[in-house]
């Protein structure tokens, strides 16, 4: 029995930062990465079914470039005994739903019999890897998930979500399935020292879509939008008025002759 | 990262008669324990803060002669050559940083106790010392006038042959100008005293005569209490405070302004629990007004918002500072960079003052565990040696050591695992920092938090574990850790142990629900009754902090004492308010006194020295005075108990139970730091993680390698090509 758990590597922004040249992120040079939070809740639940049971396997996974693969060390170094990191450089930039074409690939790939992803991604929030993992698979599956009952290998899986308001909605769910699991499932455990260090001699399958049998014309068919633009908002900013007191009743005069222009 | 540029006005550079500043840090005199006997230590605190961006940086007071003796404190000394040589070393390092020099004439008068040189000190009239009460100064006639005035000029010579660019003559905190001002002190009838110009004739004369030997060489400066706040028994900066700034000013290059005197002197080096920021503006700022030359002023000026803005509103033209540039030396240069969230904020806590109150040892802070020990331990505030091993470190326990102790660590290059039970790094800092005025001490955890989420980016290996159980001796044996340090804090005690009866009192016991320590109180879980009984024998502030806190809460809080109340708040100039706040609030306080029992509802007390005065052998079993008869009850309905501390130290002493599984394990060490070793001031704390942290490579690190001294050497006269053999008179 094994479930696989995609990771994302996700940026974090400084606190000030630039847009790259071609408007479509920001520059490199501000931008720092780490595990996304919500991984950490699902990598948790799939190491509490195998400590609770034997005979399951759980392996962690993710599209990215060779920095990513600290992502799946660190979950490596909780528990885990091998990953699998697909990446090709074509695939900078690439979007969910073509993200999810890899990671089904993988499922396939590796025989999983459950999918846990974490609900959404902490820097693109488009909550959609996972659900279009499942469309892929034509497996069914629950977003959102806050608990999980799952014996290993039953047929059905139950599961609560939370919603508005503090109201539960619990479901059953046949199995295989893709869960995306929401923060708060669990309380997430650190790595050890131990843990640290035997993670780094733990395997790493090193795959690019080729390997998996997904070709270009298939990547570049799953995208299903192209990104425009990313900008900054233009706000609305507090002017102080410098100068002497006259220069400064000139300035605010300007103003509101300017404000009343506009309006 | 580029300085704002609402800062800039804080880096424009200043000229103070023959010489520029060149930006507006300026470390005040302020005392450190090196003195002119200890050079290294003096000449490498000091440059260090040259080295980090202040652009003038001054000695402690500085002696101008023997009969200005403060032994037992310390002080600098320009007496003669050899202090000249030793302070030489102080000018030279700061100006290979490109920082000015400056030093502190000081005449103490009455205020000195000339315990070492056994001087007789002079002053305008005859008084003994509010600050020393068993000194008494000799009413200076005109020839000790004269005398006087070239004490000054012979020291600001020899202080021009060692290097000094600013020359101070010396008048706040109630030294000998100052006393001449005052009519606090002063009751003359001659030339020198009564009229207001009479009453400045001496400090006017001794600047014009110190300018005319070194005004074109040096800047001259003056320190001066514009107010003494005693209202019109002194000076008030309206009325005579204004008046000499205006007489004086043609002689001074630079005004360094403060309140208050020597024997309150917590009015200017205002301890957090009382005074913000900038708390001396409302007097400072009337300076500017009638000089025509640079003022300077402190008020623990931490902020640099706070700083471009009193230059700007023109209240002063200089940021003086001394407890900031102790608690950070690089303030200046993190600022400019842009770094102010590395600013290692001064919490206002007196520690460093402290050391000096109690009479010279080397000063320390809490925030920075380098201060004093930059040329004895060659330790430099912002840069680390490179780790020394690959060993991974468990540091258990984020209170003030442990925190440190992984920062330092992480700077170095090792990967740290740091686990707390808490929610948040800080320690016993997070429930110091909720009593009344103590917010700013907050600043401790806020300056770790900071860092160590910085430095743990760095390094993916490292890892911060916060609000887990707290770790078991298994836990910590199987963690996969080369070296393990513990520093699981301290507890106060629960069953009233204290120092002074090394045993509990009967019936006390906080599993009780009228019983409660300072831990259960933080907790909040326990009701506190109105009436309580607050059993101190500590002698800081966490008796006199949760008084404050219960009182405030609306209860009737009786403090019992079997030690002084705060007493080392005399020394962090905390404790003349906080004994205002207790009378204003009617807190009572009943000295002297213990506990002999207590039972639900009452305790039993007595007085300390409630027993015979004669002493007797009267044989084995039998006490050698006449038994105390002093007892009597008191009621309560909740008993504080502030008896003492027990360290938390049952997860090391677990471990060293069973070291001869280490090996096995790949444990090359486990280590004890902070409370969990000792309880100590948080100050102290942090120095053993600081410097556990530098030394864990050594081969014990547990114990401190040995630090440089700087001692008389025998063989090596103080005075250059002086004597050192004993001579008798013949």
């Amino acid at each position: 029995m094994k479930i696989l758990v995609p990771v994302k590597q996700v940026a974090v922004l400084d606190e000030d930062f630039e847009l790259r040249d071609d408007g479509l992120d920001a520059d490199p040079d501000f931008i720092d990465h780490e595990s996304n939070e919500w991984d950490d809740y699902s990598y948790e639940t799939a190491l509490q079914i195998m400590e609770a049971h034997s005979g399951v396997e759980v392996v962690p996974m993710t599209v990215g470039p060779e920095e990513a693969e600290e992502s799946l060390r660190r979950c490596l170094a909780k528990g885990g005994e091998r990953a699998v990191r697909v990446w090709d450089d074509a695939l900078a930039g690439a979007g969910p739903a073509t993200i999810a074409k890899l990671i089904a690939a993988v499922a396939r790939r590796e025989g999983a019999d459950m999918v846990f992803a974490g609900t959404l991604s902490a820097d693109h929030s488009f909550a959609m890897t996972g659900i279009c993992v499942a469309a892929e698979l034509a497996w069914p599956h629950v977003a959102v998930v806050t608990h999980l009952e799952y014996e290993p290998g039953a047929a059905k899986a139950t599961v609560q979500r939370e919603l508005e308001g503090g109201l539960v909605e619990k479901l059953t769910v046949d199995c295989p399935a893709v869960l995306t699991i929401q923060l708060g499932i669990n309380q997430p455990r650190y790595a050890s020292l131990r843990g640290v260090k035997q993670a780094k001699e733990k395997p790493v399958d090193e795959l690019t879509p080729a390997d998996l049998g997904v070709s270009g014309e298939d990547l570049a068919a799953s995208a299903c939008f192209r990104l425009r633009r990313m900008f900054k908002p233009a706000k609305g900013q507090a002017e102080l008025i410098e100068g002497t007191a006259a220069e400064q009743a000139a300035r605010l005069a300007t103003i509101i002759k300017e404000l009343k222009g506009a309006a | 990262m580029a300085r704002d540029p609402k800062y800039d006005i804080l880096f424009e550079p200043i000229k103070i008669g023959p010489k520029v500043l060149r930006n507006r840090f300026y470390q005040v005199p302020h005392c450190n324990g090196a003195g002119s006997d200890r050079p290294g230590f003096q000449a490498a605190n000091r440059s260090i803060k040259a080295e980090g961006g202040w652009a003038g940086i001054c000695t402690e007071y500085c002696s101008v002669h023997p009969e200005s003796d403060d032994c037992h404190r310390l002080s600098a000394r320009l007496w003669d050559e050899g202090d000249v040589r030793n302070l030489r070393a102080m000018t030279d390092h700061i100006h290979k940083h490109g920082a000015l020099a400056g030093v502190e004439m000081w005449y103490g008068s009455a205020h000195a106790p000339c315990m070492e040189s056994r001087c007789t000190s002079y002053g305008p009239s005859q008084f003994n010392s509010e600050f020393e009460n068993l000194t008494y100064c000799h009413e200076a006639d005109q020839d000790d006038i004269n005398r006087l005035e070239q004490l000054y000029v012979d020291s600001a010579l020899r202080a021009r042959d060692a290097g000094f660019d600013i020359v101070y003559v010396y008048g706040a905190h109630s030294y000998l100008p100052l006393q001449f001002l005052s009519p606090y002190y002063n009751k003359r009838t001659d030339k020198y005293g009564g009229s207001l110009e009479n009453r400045a004739r001496f400090w006017v004369e001794t600047l014009e005569k110190v300018r005319k030997a070194v005004g074109n060489d040096c800047a001259i400066a003056t320190r001066f209490a514009v107010d003494t706040l005693y209202g019109d028994a002194g000076v008030e900066v309206e009325v005579d405070g204004i008046k000499f700034v205006e007489m004086a000013d043609p002689f001074v290059d630079l005004w360094d302004v403060n309140v208050g005197d020597i024997a309150e002197w917590g009015e200017d080096a205002g301890p957090s629990r009382f005074y913000r920021q900038g708390h001396q503006i409302p007097w400072q700022q009337h300076i500017k007004r009638v000089s025509k030359k640079a003022v300077l002023g402190v008020g623990r000026f931490t902020d640099a918002e706070k700083m471009a803005e009193v230059i700007r509103n023109g209240h002063l033209d200089i940021i003086g500072a001394a407890r900031p540039s102790i608690s950070d030396p690089f303030l200046p240069q993190k600022i400019n960079e842009g770094r102010i969230d590395d600013i290692r904020v001064c919490i206002g806590c007196n520690v460093c003052i402290s050391r000096w109150e109690i009479g010279g040892p080397p000063f320390i802070c809490t925030q920075n565990a380098t201060a004093g020990e930059e040329y004895r331990r060659g330790w430099h505030p912002e840069k680390f040696p490179k780790r020394g091993s690959d060993d991974s470190i468990l540091v258990v326990g984020a209170g003030p050591a442990g925190a440190e102790a992984s920062r330092v660590l992480m700077e170095r290059g090792y990967t740290v695992h740091l686990v707390d039970s808490a929610e948040k790094i800080g320690g016993c800092v997070n429930s110091i920092a909720t009593l009344p005025g103590l917010g700013e001490w907050g600043y401790h955890r806020d300056y770790r938090e900071t860092q160590l989420n910085k430095l743990v980016k760095k390094n993916k290996d490292s890892q911060i574990a916060l609000g887990r159980k707290a770790m078991t001796v298994d836990e910590c044996l199987n963690y996969g850790a080369d070296k393990i340090i513990v520093a699981t804090g301290a507890d106060w005690r629960s069953d009233g142990t204290s120092g002074l009866t090394h045993a509990p009192i009967p019936g006390v016991d906080a599993s009780l629900d009228w019983c409660v320590t300072p831990e259960q109180i933080f907790e909040g879980k326990k009701k506190i009754g109105k009436r309580v009984v607050l059993l101190n024998c500590d002698c800081y502030f966490m008796a006199p902090s949760l008084a404050q806190r219960l009182r405030t809460a609306g209860h009737d809080v009786t403090i019992v004492s079997g030690v002084e109340l705060a007493r080392y708040m005399h020394f962090t100039l905390e404790s003349p308010n906080l004994h205002r706040w207790l009378h204003n609030n009617h807190v009572e306080i009943i000295s002297g006194a213990w506990a002999s029992r207590a039972e639900k509802g009452r305790v039993e007390i007595y007085d300390v020295l409630g027993d015979g005065w004669e002493r007797q052998y009267r044989g084995p079993g039998k006490l050698p005075r006449a038994e105390n008869t002093t007892q009597r009850w008191i009621e309560f309905d909740s008993l504080v108990l502030v008896t003492g501390r027990r360290s938390r130290d049952a997860l090391y002493r677990g471990l060293k139970a069973r070291a001869s599984e280490w090996g096995g394990k790949g444990i090359k060490g486990v280590y004890i730091i902070g409370d969990a070793w000792a309880p100590k001031l948080i100050a102290d704390a942090t120095f053993d993680g600081h410097r556990i942290a530098r030394e864990i490579e050594e081969k014990d690190p547990q114990h401190a390698k040995p630090y440089r001294r700087e001692v008389a050497v025998w063989g090596a006269p103080h005075m250059p090509g002086g004597k050192f053999e004993i001579e008798y008179q013949q």
